[in-house]
C-alpha cells in the first residue's frame, strides 16, 4: 500500500518530531565550519566561542558528536515552565506555549541534558504540564458537536494525540445529525 | 461509519431486521417470513431485513414500528444513566447500535427522526467520555496491569483485546456493552495513547 | 517505489529542470539558479589530480547569498513543501499537485547529492569538510523523507478514488499528468479483476459498476468532505458558515476542529493550513 494503515488517520510523533527539527535554535560551536548553503537556507559560519543559530537537527548531530553545546530556548527552564505551570492550572482555558513545544523539548532532553540546568526537575514539570492540558482536552471533548470545536492554543504533539478519536467522534456526530436543511 | 458502498460496517448494519406490517397480501413470497406459509398475509407482522424493508415501505407494502433497540424503555434507560446501558446487546453480534439507528432515521417521519437523532447523538457524547477515559488508561497501564481493575473497567478489557481478531470475537462477549463504533473510538483512543507513550519513553536519538 | 521511479514518476508528468542553489555554489554568483554554474564547479573535481586540490574544494564550499527573496510571504520551498505535505495527509481530498515546487527540490536535492559524491571521492576533503558533508546528506535524507510521504499520500488516495477521479474533470485538473494516467489505469485494472471475478457472472443489468440503485449508496467512492480537520488560520479569514448554521471569523493564529467541507476554499487559497 502507498501508504501504511496507521499513518492514513494520523502523523506519527516521530513525523511531527522531524517538522520540529526544523526550527533554528541557538548553539556555541566547537568547531569552524563556513557560511553553509542547505536545501532549507544557509547556516553559518561557524566560529567558536561565538553563539550561531542552526536548524535543531543540525544542532542534534553537532551535539551528538561532541561538536557543540546547545542553548536552551527561553521557555526551557525550571523558572519559566513552573511560572507557566501555575498559569495552566489557575485558568479554565490552554495557556499560550510555542506551537511544537513538546518535540523540541523532547529531543533537547534527549541529546543535551548536560547543557540544561537541573533536567529532571524540567522533565517532571513538563509531565505535569502535558497533564494539565490533557485534562483541558478532555473537557472539551464533553463539549463536542458536528459543527466546530475552537481549541486555541492547543499544540502541534497535543492535537496530534487527540486528533484520531476527536476527528472519528466529530464525524459519527455529523451522521447522526440530521441534515439541518432538511429540516429547515 | 463511513457508509460507503464497500463498507462492511455498512452492509452489517443493514442487515439488522425490523419487523414490519403488511398492508397487502402479498403472493408467494412468504419465504421471507421464514416459515412454509407460501404467501404473506394482510396484517401479518414479519421481521425483514433492513436493506429489504426499505423498498417495502417506500412502496407502501407495510408499515413498521420502531425497533426495541431504540424503544422508550431504551430511552428512558439512557436517560438515567447512559454509560451503564448495554446498547451491543441490544442489537446482537457485531454491535451496531448506531448504524442502525441511523439506518433507521432514514426511513420514518421527520418527526420520528429528529427523535431518533437526538436519542442517538446524546448517548454517543454522554458515553464518549467514558470509553476515552478507559481507552487512555489501559493505555498507559500496558498489558500487564491490565487485570488488577475494577469490575467495569474489567468487562471492558474482556470485551476489548489488542489484535483484531480477537476483538471480532470478543465482541460477542456478553460483557462487552459498547457498540462497534464506540469500541472503534476505544481503540483509536488507545492506539494513540500508546503511540505517545512509546516515542515518550524512546530517546535513543541513534536512529537519526 | 525507491528514490529514482519516485522522481520519474514526477518528471515524467512535466520535465522542466528548475534550479535552486547547492551547497557547492560559490559565493556571491549572481547565476544560483543556472543549474550550468554547478555544473562547471562539479567539472573542476572532476578532473584528475588537479594542481590545488584542496583549496578548489574550499572554494567549491564557500557560501552562498541570500537566496529565495520572495519567500518571505510563504516560507522556504522546503518549508511550502512541508505545509502542502500536512495538508495533503490531513485533507480528505485530493489538493492541487505542486508540481514546480516539487520539481525544485527534487532538482535541489539531486545537485546536493551530486556535490556530496564529489566531495567524498576527493582524497584532499579535509576532516572538517566531512561534518559539513555528513549534514548536508543529513538534510538530503530529511527532504527525501518529506518528498516521499507527500507523493505517497497522494498516490494513496489517488488509487482510493481513482474510478471517481476518471468520471470527474474537476478533480483531475488537481491532478499531474502521471497521476492521472496512474489513476485510469488502477480504475482499469481494479475493473477488470471485479469484471473476472464477479460480475461476467452475472446478469448485463447488474454487471455494471457505477449504477446508483435506491436506497444504496453510489457505487464510485468519492473523497467524504464532511470528514473533520484541524485547522490553524495563517491570516485573518473570511467569516466561514458553520454546519450548525452559526458563523466563524478566525483571526490569525486560531485553532479549530471542524469539517473540511467548511475551510476547503481556505486550505485552497492558502489562508489556513491543517494540522
Amino acid at each position: 500500500m502507498s501508504l501504511p494503515q496507521s499513518l492514513r488517520a494520523s502523523v506519527s510523533p516521530p513525523e511531527l518530531e522531524l517538522i520540529a527539527s526544523q526550527q533554528l535554535i541557538e548553539i556555541v560551536p566547537l568547531i569552524s565550519m563556513e557560511k553553509t548553503a542547505f536545501i532549507s537556507g544557509a547556516y553559518g559560519p561557524l566560529r567558536p566561542p561565538n553563539k550561531a543559530r542552526v536548524p535543531l537537527w543540525m544542532a542534534v548531530n553537532l551535539k551528538m558528536k561532541k561538536k557543540c553545546h546547545i542553548v536552551a530556548p527561553s521557555w526551557l527552564n525550571v523558572e519559566y515552565l513552573q511560572e507557566h505551570l501555575a498559569l495552566e492550572l489557575s485558568q479554565q482555558t490552554f495557556s499560550s506555549l510555542p506551537f511544537r513545544f513538546t518535540e523540541i523539548a523532547k529531543v533537547i532532553l534527549d541529546v543535551a541534558s548536560d547543557d540544561l540546568e537541573n533536567p529532571d526537575k524540567i522533565r517532571s514539570l513538563m509531565k505535569d504540564l502535558r497533564e494539565a492540558r490533557q485534562a483541558k482536552s478532555r473537557e472539551g471533548l464533553k463539549t463536542l458537536d458536528h459543527s466546530e470545536l475552537s481549541l486555541p492554543n492547543l499544540c502541534s504533539m497535543e492535537i496530534n494525540e487527540i486528533r484520531p478519536y476527536f476527528v472519528q467522534s466529530m464525524s459519527i456526530l455529523t451522521q447522526l445529525v440530521r441534515d439541518p436543511l432538511r429540516n429547515a | 461509519m463511513d457508509f460507503d458502498y464497500f463498507s462492511i460496517e455498512a452492509i452489517l448494519a443493514e442487515n439488522q431486521k425490523i419487523q414490519c406490517t403488511f398492508k397487502h397480501d402479498i403472493p408467494g413470497m412468504g419465504h421471507l417470513g421464514g416459515g412454509s406459509e407460501r404467501d404473506i398475509a394482510m396484517l401479518s407482522k414479519i421481521q425483514i431485513p433492513i436493506w429489504l424493508a426499505y423498498t417495502i415501505i417506500y412502496s407502501d407494502w407495510a408499515e413498521f414500528n420502531i425497533p426495541a433497540p431504540f424503544s422508550s424503555r431504551v430511552r428512558n434507560a439512557l436517560k438515567a444513566e447512559a454509560c451503564s446501558v448495554r446498547l451491543s446487546n441490544l442489537v446482537g453480534a457485531g454491535g451496531l447500535w448506531y448504524g442502525f439507528g441511523k439506518t433507521i432515521m432514514d426511513i420514518v417521519s421527520d418527526e420520528q427522526a429528529n427523535e431518533m437523532s437526538d436519542m442517538l447523538s446524546k448517548a454517543f457524547r454522554d458515553r464518549l467520555l467514558e470509553v476515552v477515559d478507559q481507552a487512555q488508561h489501559f493505555a498507559a497501564l500496558g498489558q500487564a496491569g491490565a487485570g488488577s481493575s475494577g469490575n467495569t473497567a474489567q468487562a471492558f478489557r474482556e470485551g476489548l483485546d489488542t489484535t483484531e481478531r480477537e476483538r471480532k470475537s470478543s465482541l460477542h462477549h456478553k460483557n462487552c456493552k459498547i457498540p462497534l463504533e464506540q469500541v472503534q473510538v476505544f481503540y483509536l483512543a488507545q492506539e494513540s495513547a500508546r503511540r505517545m507513550k512509546r516515542w515518550n519513553e524512546d530517546s535513543d536519538r541513534t536512529r537519526h | 517505489m525507491d528514490w529514482d521511479e519516485e522522481y520519474e514518476l514526477i518528471r515524467s508528468g512535466r520535465a522542466v529542470p528548475r534550479a535552486g542553489p547547492s551547497f557547492l555554489t560559490r559565493d556571491g554568483s549572481p547565476s544560483n539558479d543556472d543549474p550550468h554554474t554547478n555544473a562547471n564547479s562539479t567539472t573542476r573535481h572532476q578532473q584528475p589530480q588537479p594542481p590545488a586540490p584542496a583549496p578548489a574544494a574550499a572554494a567549491a564550499i564557500e557560501s552562498v547569498p541570500d537566496f529565495y527573496p520572495e519567500e518571505a510571504e510563504q516560507g522556504t520551498p522546503l518549508e511550502q513543501l512541508t505545509r502542502h505535505w500536512m495538508n495533503e495527509r490531513h485533507a480528505p481530498d485530493i489538493l492541487p499537485a505542486q508540481e514546480d515546487l516539487l520539481m525544485n527540490l527534487l532538482d535541489h536535492l539531486r545537485r546536493q547529492s551530486e556535490a556530496v559524491q564529489l566531495l567524498r571521492e576527493d582524497p584532499s576533503t579535509s576532516e572538517e569538510e566531512h561534518i559539513r558533508i555528513m549534514l548536508v546528506q543529513i538534510e538530503v535524507e530529511r527532504v527525501k523523507f518529506i518528498v516521499r510521504s507527500y507523493v505517497r499520500t497522494r498516490l494513496f488516495k489517488i488509487e482510493r478514488y481513482a474510478r471517481f477521479i476518471t468520471t470527474n474533470a474537476e478533480i483531475q485538473t488537481r491532478l499531474t499528468a502521471a497521476e492521472r494516467d496512474h489513476a485510469s489505469r488502477h480504475a482499469i485494472l481494479t475493473d477488470q479483476h471485479f469484471y473476472l471475478s464477479v460480475l461476467q457472472g452475472l446478469p448485463e443489468k447488474q454487471s455494471h459498476l457505477d449504477d446508483t440503485p435506491l436506497f444504496v449508496p453510489p457505487m464510485v467512492t468519492e473523497p467524504d468532505k464532511s470528514r473533520p480537520v484541524f485547522v490553524h488560520a495563517l491570516q485573518r479569514c473570511p467569516r466561514v458558515r458553520l454546519p450548525d448554521g452559526a458563523t466563524l471569523d478566525m483571526e490569525k493564529g486560531h485553532i479549530s476542529l471542524m469539517p473540511y467541507s467548511v475551510v476547503e476554499e481556505l486550505v485552497a487559497r492558502g489562508e489556513v493550513e491543517l494540522i
